[in-house]
This record gives C-alpha cells, structure tokens and sequence, in this order.
C-alpha cells in the first residue's frame, strides 16, 4: 500500500500539484480509496470526497468550488467523468482512468508501473489543510468544512484511546469516504495498525450478505448510522451468523430507536454499544457507552465529552445557560475544522468566541443542537434549534412528537415535520414505517398521540409509508419528507 | 420477466441521468443503480409482482446482482 501510495504521490507531483492544492477523489467503497487518500496527502494536497452518485450539478459545482485541477478515480465512474469534462471543465488531469480531452490521464496499472524518481517529502505542518468535506446544510447550498492535518489526527488519536485500538482489530468501514463516519476506518484503524475492512457498496445495500461479511472477515469493531444496524437487525439473518468476535459497536449521525438498539444489545452480548455524537465540523466530541440497554421512553445520551475538548450551553441571547436549562451545544477542540472553503461569512457566523484576556480569543463550533444534561449529568439531544417550531404560540419539538410515534408497537420509525400551511400558521405532518408484519390506521396513531400529546402538539396528518427517503449518506432526508407530506395533504 | 423488471427499475428507481442505458447484466448494487432503499422496493416490487415470497436469508449479493441473477433466482 505505501509504494502504492507513494507512486500516486510522485504522479501528482509530476501533474504539478503543489502543497495545498485540492485533488478530488470520486470512487464508490473500494480500496483505491484508501490509496487516493494518502496519496494526495503525501503530495502535500488537500483530498476532496465526491458523492459518485451526487447530481452532475453538485460535482460541477464542488470542482469549481474547490478549484480542482485532477481527480483521481476509478474505471467505473467512466460516465460520470466524461460528463464532468463536457462541461466547462477546470480538470486537467484524471488519474485512475485512461480518458481524452485532459492534458494528462494515467490508468491505476500505469500509476503502479511508477518507479518514483528523487522523491523529496513535502515539508507539511499540522495547521495545513489535509482535507475539505462537503455537506449540504438546511440551506441546501454545499459547505466544504476545512479539517487540518492537527484536526484529523486529533480525531484519530482520540477515538483509538478511547475505543482502545489495537493492531489486533478488524474495523468495518460502512461508510462512503464523503461522509465523515469514515475518518474512523481511513485515519483511526491505520493509526493504531488496526486492519480496515473497506466494505463494498453491494453489501451495503443486502443485509443477509453485509452479516455473512463482518462473520467471515471476523470484525471486531463496527461503525455506521443507526440504519444500517437496524437492517442487519431485521434483515440480516442474524441468527444464522456466529459475530461474537464483534467487541465494539460504535453508532451515530442519527437518533438510535432504542427497542432496535435494546434488540441489538441482547443479540450481541459480547459487545458494547457506544454512542457517538458530533457534527462532521468537529469530527466528533461526545460518546456515551452503554452499560444497559436503553429504556424505550429515555433518549439515549450523547453522553459526556471526550478528550481535549471543552463545551458550554448557550441560551438564545449567547449567554451561558443556566444549570439543568436547556440550550444550543456550542464545543472548542483539537478535532474541530479550521472553518469552511472558501466561505469566510459563513465560517465566522458558525463560531462562537470568548475572549480570555486581550488577544486570547477560544473560538467555539455552534452545533445548531439543543442539549439539556440529565439527573446523571450526561448530555441529552434535544433536536435541532432551527426545527423547533412554535404552533400557536406553543414551542414544540418534531423529535418529541416522533419519539412517542415511536413508542407505538406498529411504528418502526418516524418522522414529524412542520409546514406552512398559510402564512405564519404552522401545522405538524408525520410520516411513519409500519413495523413488518404491521399495518397500524391513521386514526389508531391520532389516538396514541393524544393519549400523550397537548393538542396543539398533535400531528394534523399521518402518512404510513414504505420507507423514508434518504441522503446520500443514509440520513432520512427531511427536506424530501416535507415535499412528500405537503403534497399528500394539498392533493 | 426480464423486461418487467428492468422498466420498473428504469421508471421507478434509478437516479435519472447518472445511470442511462440499463441491461440485464450490469450491475446493481456495485455501479450505484440502486441505493439501499432501493434495493428494498425492487424486493417488495417482485413479491408483488411475481407473487413471491423472498426470506431474508435469500436477500443476497448471489441472487439480486443483476436483472439475469434475480431472474435465476426467482425461478429456482
């Protein structure tokens, strides 16, 4: 893998990649993967993970954004390559794909034919960036979040101490490179000599093969979004499957139900179950691992925060909020960005800043999340301080009025949204996924609503579904949600 | 059956213009045709369509790889 490495970083160099240039990487889970990322750094660059299956748009947009001269690839992307370079295209060089209309382009067997001549190291610091990830924000316009050679290695130095990374541990790397989750099997696993299991995007998508996968490959540490956990639960044939060399189940970027969590914990008990918690801004900044399993009518906690990183609680005004309120988690660390691409407004309004004496500024990360802590101390989710809504004058929480559809026997999932019905007057819309084997009314849900719920909390509309839809990166896409509910209730 | 299947995968599920052409033998899962809710609605489509039950336990790389997979499958 190194010579490998090595030989891309050569390459780059004889294209004319500089220190501090952007090379994006547009692959699906494959093990060039791996190679494009460490490449790119050894040549002193900046990696940019493109979402292969994003619109043609995006990726234009993010090549311009980014200012990219050479992507490095693989021959599957062939269609989507070629109708980058149709368009007004910067890209000079694509390295992984033999293709015209670049000035240089270079097969993978090519690239390891390289006998590196003087290779002369890049002299690279660790404030210098080492990688720019996007994510699409509430506004839907893409934010390149800057991360430092200090930032990632913070991150992977934390998680391997916490989770006790040994060169033992066989990590299963779920995640697509674009989205953050995976800076634990690209970084963390590597750093502690760990084996990463790069799992293909074919096993992503059948739970039964993805369970016959972590057996034969005898993983013991597994990371992903609660969705893929809770479809090898129901799908994975997991009874069939002896996992028992799993010792850590790390979960995040999105809320756990706790029945599937419980049902997960009592299946494995030979591992423990850890929530990690933090925006892609901050890589992550709380875990709480869990010594029991959760109570179905609790939130699971965020927890506590980890090593080198401080938070506060902020009220609306950014004052700190009293003990025991609630307010938006604001957090300073040794894993936090350097701010976003090419977006100095958006980079200072995301920062909150204390200053110690003169010229001693801390600069916080805004999260955007609202936290309260528990009897125990340890820091609760509350939901997102933009998605709370005031419906008739009453703040209510869409995650509240979920976690109790939840609560239901027939409700695998939920998701509660608030539109504009008329200008200024909100109404609450929920969407749900039947559990198997369930068919559950509208009206029975109403009912276990108001059995809870004030009135003006109560969803006006519920819709079963399917299936919700989902970002690229699997979250449920809330946005696509709301176009859905809003049309089912105009029709 | 071939061909009912690739024009509900064609109509109902793929990404528009990032997939174009889609035949019998392309892959799947691996090229990015389908995403994992996707695959889902393609197995709940063929239990309705063919009047199937598909278990968990045959929701497999083997059997639903390309159209020509899920076709051998489906008549075993």
């Amino acid at each position: 893998m190194n010579v490998k490495m090595n030989q891309l970083a050569f390459l780059l160099g004889s294209y004319g990649i500089k220190k501090g240039d952007r090379v994006a990487i547009l692959m699906n889970r494959c093990l060039e993967s791996a190679l494009a990322v460490y490449g790119i750094m050894k040549a002193g660059a900046v990696f940019v993970p493109l979402d292969p299956l994003a619109p043609d748009g995006r990726i234009s947009f993010l090549l311009r954004d980014c200012g990219i001269k050479c992507l490095v690839t693989t021959p599957l992307q062939k269609k989507g390559v070629l109708r980058q370079l149709g368009e007004t295209s910067m890209l000079e060089a694509v390295i992984g794909l033999q293709v015209d209309g670049v000035l240089n382009s270079c097969s993978w067997d090519e690239v390891f034919s390289i006998i590196p001549g003087s290779h002369k190291p890049v002299n690279i610091l660790e404030q210098d960036l080492a990688y720019i990830m996007y994510t699409s924000g509430t506004t839907g316009i893409p934010k390149g979040i800057m991360h430092t050679h200090y930032s990632g290695l913070s991150y992977a130095r934390l998680s391997a101490d916490l989770y006790k990374v040994t060169p033992d541990d066989r990590v299963g790397n779920h995640a697509p490179l674009f989205f953050d989750i995976s800076t634990f099997g690209y970084f963390t696993a590597p750093l502690a000599g760990a084996t990463t299991v790069i799992i293909k995007d074919a096993y992503t998508k059948l739970p039964a093969s993805l369970s016959g996968l972590i057996e034969e490959e005898k993983l013991t540490i597994w990371y992903s979004v609660p969705l893929a956990l809770v479809q090898l639960l129901l799908h994975g044939v997991l009874v069939n499957r002896d996992l028992s060399t799993l010792r850590w189940v790390l979960f995040g970027g999105e809320h756990f139900s706790a029945k599937y969590l419980a049902s997960l914990m009592a299946i494995w008990p030979h591992a423990r179950f850890s929530n990690v918690y933090g925006p892609a801004e901050v890589n992550q900044c709380t875990y709480f691992n869990l010594e029991t399993p959760p109570g179905i009518d609790h939130p699971i906690p965020i927890g506590q925060v980890w090593g080198n990183t401080e938070y506060k609680i902020l009220s609306d005004d950014d004052s700190v909020a009293a003990p025991g309120t609630a307010g938006e988690l604001v957090i300073r660390s040794a894993t936090m960005m350097k701010g976003y691409w090419n977006n100095p407004e958006l980079s200072r309004k995301s920062f909150y800043r204390t200053t110690d004496a003169a010229g001693q500024d801390q600069l916080f990360y805004r999260t955007g999340d609202l936290v309260n802590t528990d009897d125990s101390g340890w820091l609760i989710l509350l939901g997102r301080r933009d998605s709370q809504v005031k419906i008739r004058g009453y703040r209510v929480e869409p995650d509240e009025i979920e976690a109790i559809l939840k609560m239901h026997p027939g409700v695998q999932d939920a998701v509660v949204i608030a539109t504009e019905k008329h200008e200024g007057e909100k109404e609450l819309l929920a969407a749900v996924i039947p559990m198997p084997e369930s068919n559950p009314e509208q009206a029975e849900l109403l009912k276990h609503c108001r059995n809870i719920l004030p009135p003006y909390a109560l969803p006006q509309r519920i819709l079963v579904v399917p299936a919700f839809p989902r970002t690229r990166s699997e979250k449920i896409d809330r946005r696509q949600i709301k176009e859905l509910l809003s049309e089912q209730t105009y029709e | 059956m071939n061909e009912i299947i690739l024009n509900y995968i064609r109509e109902q599920l793929t990404h528009g213009e990032a997939v174009g052409e889609i035949t019998e033998e392309d892959d799947l899962l691996g090229s990015g045709i389908l995403d994992s809710l996707g695959m889902m609605r393609l197995i709940l489509f063929l239990e309705n369509e063919f009047d199937v039950s598909i278990p968990p336990e045959d929701m497999t790389i083997e059997n639903f790889m390309t159209v020509s997979h899920i076709r051998t499958y489906l008549k075993k």
